[in-house]
């Protein structure tokens, strides 16, 4: 694909007006005024069906799965994966996330990582029962989810300085640990815990286990909103687990036998979340280019348009290049996922990291352009140089993609 | 029960318009869109259709070059099917013309009780097609509905007026006109844009109406566009500086103009 269908045309016109009507008003509360995104967001997805829909994919998942079940107790091969029908095409999810990011890239976050990262968690290795006790309502938004490996002295190097943990108790486990900077922590009623497994061997021969817990359980403390840079839209906090019981119907998997001790299922979570971040990153770029070529065209300085100036000329045109870039890899994850091909964890990481860099100075130099009325909230660049920012750094730093990448180079 | 919306598709409204000069009309050559006034018409057919249970909502338009965007947004919103009339015969179609065309296309909708119009469009604004259609297929209106409601074949309608509301009524089938903001219409599902492209959309020309070519376009019009200039330059308003007694001085105005 090389440009939008009519269809793609006709979501995008539709979410921009409800950006318009929704959102927009709002933000002011939203990026100052604590006001949480999910209200907005789930009435977003039943104003679009995007939560019936959800809710539909995931029957047929479900339904699959059962048969493979079936099939595997029957000593059968089992079915293969339902071919993806229409209503799957990836474009339904990035779209939206491209329009939010316009105006409001923490909603995103706050959305992504929620029915992203935590219900595609239990959805990748959780047992049937565990998908259809958690998942639907992630989908949906009705429930709020967040997913926790980041600890205070545990970041890039995530598994190797992990000090969460879990331990055996007859049938059940114990848990104990503190979370931070976690998406959604403050709010989030379903909660994916990752931690290493004590059997009393050394730190880095224990498997890593996820966990599943919901708001209110004994020993579960979730923090306010910490103040931060941007993405003020999602609220971010930290978690302390004291002593927290759980049966083994909690464990993801409900099995300790975990493929690569754990390290992978994680990884791929990774890559799912690299690819959204381009498309947060192309509606940031989209938005700023935008409001910076009608800016240059309209602000007068020494008798002329300063989109006269060479050197306004040069942001403007660098900043085309990046949308067009990134507009690319967008249309390209798009293809993929429709011909049933995934990105290699290094592609993913290339992508993220072009992105991610490329949002950060597309606003920073819409900053640059706006002059004074850039560093004012009013014109709207600052906030989004603010949360641009931060793709730069969750979801791996910038300095952990370049590894992947170059690490899957040397090793070819 | 089964229910038609005319459904205008006209230039987008956002975009700077601009004239034809050799025909001195609004140019339609770009993309049209669903006239947010017929929105409410599809809104509130929709929400009758689900009120009676059941019943298709059917668009009719007509419009220059086939053009079908603005039936796809009535699509998408949940409009089972759409018919479009369009033929080259039909450049300069006045009002009149325009009613006599869509009666007929909406004589070819199977069991239509209900026709649904809004007051006036947003770009040609004559607010005469609706009476002429309903005069044409021979049908009781109401005009300035602000609610619809029907019950065992007759239709229950508050008119708008300056002062409030009157209820009147009709029996089926007839022809209502709705009024712009009594209703939100609904924003399209994802579901409903992706169905929009497969629902049926009937294209017929002049001649599958059975309208007498003579009565419609320029020539059936019997109208002629002599020259079109610019309206005249607003005169400056009047400033009173505010010295303390302004307010003295806005209300002499405004009692000068018998509004206070
Ligand atoms: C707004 C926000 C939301 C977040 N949401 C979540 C969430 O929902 N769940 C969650 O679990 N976590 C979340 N995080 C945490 C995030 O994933 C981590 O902050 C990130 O992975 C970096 O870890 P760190 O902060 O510990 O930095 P560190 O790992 O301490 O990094 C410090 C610096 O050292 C560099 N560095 C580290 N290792 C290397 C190396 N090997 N080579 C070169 N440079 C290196 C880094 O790139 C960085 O520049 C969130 C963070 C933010 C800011
Ligand atoms: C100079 C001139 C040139 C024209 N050229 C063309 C042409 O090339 N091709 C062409 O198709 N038409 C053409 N028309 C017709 C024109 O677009 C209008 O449809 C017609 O004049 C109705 O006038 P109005 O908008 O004032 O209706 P109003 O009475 O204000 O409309 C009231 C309601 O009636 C319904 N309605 C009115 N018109 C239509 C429609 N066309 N389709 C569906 N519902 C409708 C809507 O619900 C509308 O809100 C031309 C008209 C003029 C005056």
């Amino acid at each position: 694909m090389y440009q939008w269908s009519e269809e793609q045309l006709m979501i995008r016109d539709a979410i921009r007006q409800f950006v318009d009507k929704e959102i927009r008003p709002h933000v002011e509360d939203l990026e100052h005024g604590d006001l949480p995104p999910y209200d907005i967001l789930r009435k977003m997805f039943a104003t679009f069906g995007m939560d019936a829909m959800a809710r539909e994919r995931f029957k047929k998942q479900i339904e699959h799965a059962h048969s493979v079940e079936e099939a595997k107790a029957a000593g059968l091969e089992p079915p293969a994966k339902p071919a993806r029908e229409g209503g799957s095409d990836p474009s339904m999810q990035l779209i939206p996330i491209i329009e939010l990011c316009r105006v409001c890239p923490g909603m995103v976050t706050a959305m992504g990582v929620s029915m992203g990262l935590t219900a595609a968690s239990i959805m990748s290795r959780g047992t049937i029962a565990q998908k259809e006790r958690w998942v639907p309502e992630l989908l949906t938004m009705e429930k709020v989810g967040a997913w926790a490996i980041t600890e205070p002295n545990s970041g890039s190097d995530a598994f190797g300085s992990m000090l969460s943990t879990a331990r055996r108790d007859g049938d059940e486990y114990v848990l104990n640990g503190s979370k931070t900077f976690i998406t959604n922590g403050p709010y989030a009623d379903t909660i994916v815990f990752i931690c290493k497994l004590d059997e009393g061997n050394p730190p880095e021969e224990r498997k890593i286990l996820s966990f599943v817990l919901d708001a209110g359980m004994p020993g579960l403390e979730q923090s306010k909103p910490l103040r931060k840079m941007g993405m003020h839209s999602s609220p971010t906090g930290q978690l302390f687990l004291t002593d927290v019981r759980v049966g083994r119907d909690r464990l993801i998997g409900e099995t300790e036998e975990v493929p690569s001790g754990g390290r992978d299922g994680a990884k791929d979570t990774f890559s799912m979340e690299r690819s959204g971040v381009a498309a947060m990153a192309l509606g940031i770029i989209e938005e700023c280019l935008e409001l910076s070529v009608n800016y240059a065209k309209e602000r007068v300085q020494f008798g002329q348009p300063i989109a006269q100036f060479q050197l306004i000329q040069e942001k403007l045109a660098r900043m085309e290049v990046a949308r067009l870039n990134v507009t690319n890899l967008v249309f390209r994850t798009i293809e993929m996922a429709k011909a049933g091909a995934s990105l290699t964890f290094a592609e993913a990481s290339a992508m993220k990291l072009y992105s991610a860099r490329a949002a950060t100075e597309v606003a920073l130099e819409a900053v640059q352009l706006f002059g004074g009325n850039g560093y004012m909230s009013e014109y709207r660049v600052e906030q989004l140089a603010r949360d641009a920012k931060v793709l730069q750094i969750y979801a791996g730093t910038d300095e952990l993609q370049i590894v992947a990448i170059a690490k899957d180079l040397i090793r070819r | 029960m089964n229910i038609v919306v005319c459904a205008k598709q006209i230039p987008d409204p956002a975009e700077p318009g601009a004239l034809d000069p050799q025909t001195k009309t609004l140019k339609r050559d770009g993309k049209l869109i669903l006239d947010e006034s017929d929105m409410y018409g599809v809104e509130m057919a929709l929400q009758l259709a689900e009120a009676a249970g059941g019943g298709e909502v059917t668009l009719v338009s007509m419009a220059p070059d086939n053009k079908v965007d603005g039936l796809r947004s009535g699509l998408a919103m949940g409009a089972a099917k759409a018919v479009l009339v369009s033929d080259p015969a039909l450049a300069g179609t006045d009002a009149l013309g325009t009613a006599k065309v869509l009666a007929a296309a909406i004589g070819k909708v199977d069991g239509a009780q209900l026709v649904l119009t809004a007051t006036e469009s947003s770009d040609g604004y004559t607010g005469t097609v609706p009476e002429q259609i309903a005069a044409i297929l021979g049908m009781p209106s109401i005009t300035f509905a602000k609610s619809i409601e029907v019950r065992d074949g007759t239709v229950y309608v508050k008119r708008q007026t300056d002062a409030g509301y009157d209820e009147v009524e009709c029996p089926l089938p007839c022809v209502v006109s709705v009024t712009a903001g009594v209703v939100e219409p609904r924003y399209p599902s994802f579901k409903g844009i992706m169905a929009a492209k497969s629902k049926p959309l009937d294209q017929l020309t002049l001649a599958d109406t059975g309208v007498d070519a003579g009565s419609v376009g320029w020539g059936g019009g019997g109208q002629e566009i002599v020259g079109i200039e610019d309206a005249p330059a607003r005169e400056a308003g009047e400033i009173f500086e505010d010295d303390g007694s302004g307010v003295d001085k806005i209300v002499a105005y405004l009692e000068n103009l018998k509004i206070v």
